[in-house]
């Protein structure tokens, strides 16, 4: 249920957010003389003698999708409104379908510009990269400084000055079938190794299944298969110089690669153009031995109406292990959340900023399951079996490569066809090799 | 009746609508009504029932994806997405039309509702002016406007909306329901002229002098002759122009950013979310609601579509 | 409004000695002519102030653009840099380009001329077929055009899903035990023939009411003389219905071919849904992948031209017949 909910609260926040803004105009106009003079309009020669308290105005925070719960939105809204008498917090929820596009356009507008955005870590440096965002680094102490997740600082940094801060992360685990695991006499793997054996074993004991999958692995899954990538030493690219390469057919990439090949061709029933989509589906048709997928994925079988929480029983969760008996290093989602640069605001937006970085609400996401943006909260999670993988997966968890065209590769989709290419059984060199050329260019 | 005088028939009608007999579609009775074509009744009606089977497989076919996201709305997503598909919504339930009312369905509604029906006006009423002008006049510049008109709808538009958003920017009009109903017109208006055209020029002028010869007003000669005649392509157009800004995504997402300005598609999109699963029973249920005051429209004109060109009253 | 009766002899390009000396012995008269000669730019108005308003100044831009480096920073005001014909010469150069086009093309004309065919064919089967039947095929042929892109395409997934889908469960059910997990979008041509069928779906019912409205203007006297003069069905349909249609069948079928050209949406969305990115990329989501989702509107700009050339091109023959066809209406 709990999708249901979070979808319900979010709808309600929204309610909540047009009540809000309905009366206050008058603040809105104010401000536009600001943001004439913040824009850039030097000719006006503007005093500038607003160093004292900002002046109280509606600050609009854009925030994506459901991963902020409800409650985590009042207490923000309530601690903003507290902490700047005469200003109001509006939480206007976003969907990450057709963010981009949105941003383009209203982080461009200095009259209808929200103040303060969330953003995925991936696309962050589309926009950190051309000046969309205010810089932040001054802050960055009083944020967290080194205690803040530094993957996430980077995917924010463009040039050693910070434009978006990390918001929360989270990252991927493995799930499992307690009860199969037992009929074919497995432990849980503490190697890269061990996994992939118990995988191919669990394919090999339940093969009377059509679909069955030892290891659930759809062909476009990259963005799993890159663990594998990681876990033999290789990369996706690579930066020399100022110059960006696909790194995909170095030697250790291609061992990765391979053993990706191994786990789609001896494990996985899934389908071999297949996305990641939906993981519960399969689970819940009892077609799954093992799958790796964001911590959320647990709430979508525990759900009456998605997936099938009678299931719930057999179901364990271990970080994947790598190779030398560490976590293996899985990739990492989440958002970073950064100033407008046409707010009128700017002000109020970090004071806002700090706010949502303020232990107290860093808190609020771990207990929801997300892990936060500073190291030392993680412990907040939890400890039972889903926030120990949890925690464990972050602790090596890799981004994507931080070249600014990065999105550019994503975009084109580049990974999903190799990964189907490989799950068809093609040669990985030859396939590398032609990705790491496409990929060159792309970065270019 | 196909020897009297192509006038005869319109002014015999006393100047109320043309006599619905005559019509093509009305029953299409006309083959088996006429003495000279009676012997083929038998043959005739068989051939009809054949007709109607097929229709009524086609609509079947057509409509079945569209039967799928009504089962779909109504079963939770664990029975659609399921080795063993659920065909027929037993035991089904309506959590997700609850939801769907829950949320801002109403208000985004009454957004989709103004930012169409002023669409679908104002598309109409500029667009049969401009036809009129087109098949009606011979004007310098006359050639230029119809290439122009021609060659709009080929420009690929989808970058268009960078600049489109400086321009509503420049004019105070983001987040307003002219703003937007203004870049819709302008995207249906060129279709609309060209339909519109084609059903003006087919208009016998002569008609209308002779409605006019037997005193009509101008007013009434328009709208007991040319508007009747008329009435299948405003309709045809009105439909388009209704669909392309009742579903549109990607202008509504740039320009309506404020929550309580949400268009029905921006509404929809609500119950997605990449990062978690998808309410997909929502969505569904969402979909057919919004296709609802689609066919509530189509009902309201539908009857204007088949009443078609009078009986007898040939141009050439 | 001008009624149409006086317009017969109003023609600009033939003044001939009387309409002269009317001129200059009826004042009246002359008001009357004046009016007439600025009452279709007056007409026009409307139209061409909204388009001016809503597309002039994005067109303009998008025109400039094309010769611009012009991306996301220059969004957020950087001076953008002129780069002369960069853009073009950037999407020219790519030979995978030219595969994408003779893709696209052909898709565009296998899909627009299928899609021509069976709406048409609709629209003259709804003239047959009874009243109640006409109404539910038009309904249904309307709830398909109604209903949202989000859920029309997700629903279609589904349908073709590998190991979960509708058409595999019933082939496999029929005994086509070889359809059980058989993926639909993995093979290029399967690709093409799934989104096609999506594509068609989506479009006819726009060509059939379209061509509905268009036959309900034929005159039923004109059929029912041929029939009686012993025309054949299909002699009439092609000497009486189709002249008479066809303007309308000239522009639905140029939109088909325009928006089949650059179809997006559906490819974007089987591609996710699976298949081979690069062997399934059509003109409309190859530019997009090029990098216009991250925001190089230049390359956007000078791609839009660039397709805008090539939809010319395909369309060259129904252009001129329109134009031809237009001057024939009025003359």
């Amino acid at each position: 249920m709990r999708t249901t909910r979070i979808l319900l609260t979010g709808l309600a926040t929204a309610a909540l957010a047009l009540s809000a803004c309905g009366g206050d105009d008058g603040g809105d106009t104010d401000s536009t003389d600001e943001a004439q003079a913040a824009a850039g309009d030097d000719t006006s020669g503007d005093d500038g003698e607003d160093a004292q308290a900002p002046e109280p105005a509606e600050i609009r925070l854009w925030l994506n999708g459901g991963d902020t719960p409800d409650t985590m939105r009042d207490w923000l809204i309530e601690a903003f409104e507290e902490q700047n008498p005469g200003s109001t917090l509006v939480i206007e929820e976003q969907q990450w379908e057709g963010l981009v596009d949105r941003l383009t356009t209203s982080l461009g507008s200095a009259s209808e510009t929200p103040d303060v955005v969330e953003i995925g870590n991936t696309q962050a440096p589309t926009f950190t990269t051309v000046g969309a965002f205010s810089d932040l680094t001054d802050m960055l102490g009083d944020l967290g400084g080194d205690d803040l997740l530094q993957g996430f600082v980077d995917a924010g940094s463009v040039d050693g000055q910070t434009y978006a801060v990390p918001l929360y992360a989270g990252s991927k685990y493995v799930f499992y079938r307690k009860d199969l695991f037992a009929e074919s006499g497995l432990e849980v793997p503490a190697t890269m190794e061990e996994f992939v054996d118990a995988a191919v074993t669990l394919k090999q004991d339940n093969d009377d299944m059509q679909n069955f999958s030892g290891f659930w692995f759809p062909g476009q899954d990259w963005r799993n298969g890159v663990t594998f990538l990681w876990d033999s030493g290789g990369e996706l690219a690579v930066q020399e110089g100022d110059e960006w390469h696909g790194a995909l057919s170095t030697p250790e990439s291609i061992e990765g690669l391979e053993r990706a090949q191994q786990l789609f061709t001896e494990a996985s029933g899934a389908p071999k153009d297949g996305n990641e989509a939906d993981p519960q589906v399969p689970f819940c048709a009892g077609e799954v031995g093992m799958l790796s997928a964001p911590g959320w994925v647990r709430w979508s079988i525990d759900n009456e109406e998605i997936g099938c929480p009678e299931m719930m029983e057999n179901v364990g969760v271990f970080a994947m292990p790598g190779s030398d008996g560490e976590p293996a290093p899985v990739l990492l989602g989440g958002s970073n959340i950064a100033i407008s640069a046409n707010s009128q605001n700017q002000e109020l937006a970090r004071s806002l900023v700090e706010l949502i970085l303020s232990d107290d609400f860093q808190a609020q996401y771990a207990e929801n399951g997300l892990t936060p943006a500073k190291m030392s909260l993680a412990d907040g999670l939890g400890d039972d079996e889903f926030a120990t993988a949890s925690i464990e997966a972050v602790t090596n968890a890799k981004l994507t490569p931080a070249a600014a065209n990065w999105a550019v590769v994503e975009g084109s989709r580049v990974l999903e066809d190799l990964f189907v290419a490989i799950a068809n059984g093609g040669d990985v060199e030859q396939l590398a090799a032609d990705a790491d050329a496409s990929i060159t260019e792309q970065l270019d | 009746m196909t020897t009297r005088h192509p006038d005869s028939s319109v002014l015999d009608t006393g100047g109320t609508r043309p006599a619905a007999a005559t019509r093509h579609t009305d029953d299409a009775t006309w083959t088996t009504q006429r003495p000279a074509l009676r012997a083929r009744k038998t043959a005739a009606g068989r051939r009809r029932r054949m007709w109607n089977a097929l229709a009524v497989v086609l609509a079947l076919i057509w409509a079945f994806p569209v039967y799928w996201m009504v089962n779909s709305s109504f079963l939770p997503f664990n029975r659609i997405r399921n080795p063993d598909p659920t065909f027929i919504p037993l035991g089904g339930t309506l959590s997700a039309y609850e939801r769907v009312f829950d949320s801002d369905f109403l208000a985004s509604l009454r957004t989709s509702l103004m930012v169409t029906l002023i669409t679908v006006a104002a598309a109409l009423l500029f667009a049969f002016l401009a036809a009129l002008a087109l098949s009606r006049f011979r004007f310098r510049g006359r050639r230029t406007f119809v290439l122009a008109v021609l060659v709009i709808q080929m420009i690929p538009a989808e970058g268009l909306f960078i600049s489109q958003f400086k321009l509503l920017e420049g004019w105070q009009l983001l987040n307003s329901v002219v703003g937007l109903s203004l870049l819709y017109i302008a995207a249906v208006v060129p279709f609309t002229i060209w339909m519109l055209r084609g059903f003006v020029a087919g208009v016998p002028r002569d008609l209308e002098e002779a409605a006019l010869v037997d005193g009509c007003s101008r007013a009434q000669a328009f709208f007991r002759i040319t508007f009747p005649l008329l009435a299948p392509g405003l309709v045809a157009s009105g439909v388009y122009a209704f669909l392309q800004a009742w579903n549109e995504f990607t202008l509504a997402l740039v320009i309506m950013t404020r929550p309580e300005n949400m268009t029905l598609p921006l509404w929809l999109r609500t119950f997605t979310d990449a990062n978690r699963a998808s309410d997909w029973a929502g969505i569904m249920a969402g979909s057919a609601l919004i296709a609802i005051p689609v066919i509530v429209f189509f009902l309201f004109v539908q009857n204007r579509m088949t009443s078609g060109l009078v009986s007898g009253a040939v141009k050439g | 409004m001008t009624p149409p009766v006086t317009v017969h002899g109003g023609r600009r390009e033939d003044p001939g000695p009387s309409t002269a000396a009317r001129r200059r012995t009826a004042s009246r008269r002359k008001g009357r002519r004046s009016g007439r000669r600025t009452m279709p730019y007056v007409l026009l108005v409307p139209a061409l102030a909204v388009l001016l308003a809503a597309l002039g100044y994005p067109l303009f831009r998008q025109a400039v653009m094309s010769f611009q480096e012009y991306g996301l920073a220059q969004q957020f005001g950087q001076p953008p840099e002129w780069v002369g014909v960069d853009n073009y010469t950037r999407l020219l150069s790519d030979s995978y380009l030219w595969t994408v086009i003779a893709r696209s093309i052909a898709f565009c004309l296998l899909v627009a001329a299928t899609t021509m065919v069976i709406g048409t064919a609709l629209a003259v089967l709804m003239t047959v077929v009874s009243r109640g039947v006409r109404l539910a095929l038009q309904i249904s042929l309307l709830l398909a055009w109604a209903m949202p892109h989000l859920a029309s395409l997700t629903v279609w997934q589904w349908l073709f899903d590998a190991q979960y889908g509708i058409v595999n469960w019933l082939l496999t059910s029929i005994g086509l035990d070889g359809f059980a997990g058989h993926s639909w979008l993995i093979e290029p041509l399967s690709f093409f023939i799934v989104a096609g069928v999506v594509v068609v779906w989506m479009s006819v019912p726009f060509v059939a009411f379209a061509v509905y409205a268009g036959l309900m203007q034929v005159p039923v006297e004109l059929e029912e003389a041929a029939a009686i003069d012993g025309a054949s069905a299909r002699a009439r349909f092609r000497l009486i219905t189709v002249p008479l249609v066809k303007p309308v069948l000239l522009i639905v079928g140029l939109l088909q071919i325009i928006w089949d050209l650059k179809v997006f949406t559906q490819i974007f969305v089987l591609q996710d849904a699976g298949g081979v990115t690069r062997e399934t990329n059509l003109i409309g989501t190859y530019i997009y992948r090029l990098g216009l989702g991250e925001g190089q509107f230049g390359l956007a700009a000078a791609a839009s031209w660039f397709v805008l050339l090539i939809t010319v091109g395909l369309s060259l023959y129904y252009v001129r017949v329109l134009i031809r066809d237009d001057e024939e209406l009025t003359r």
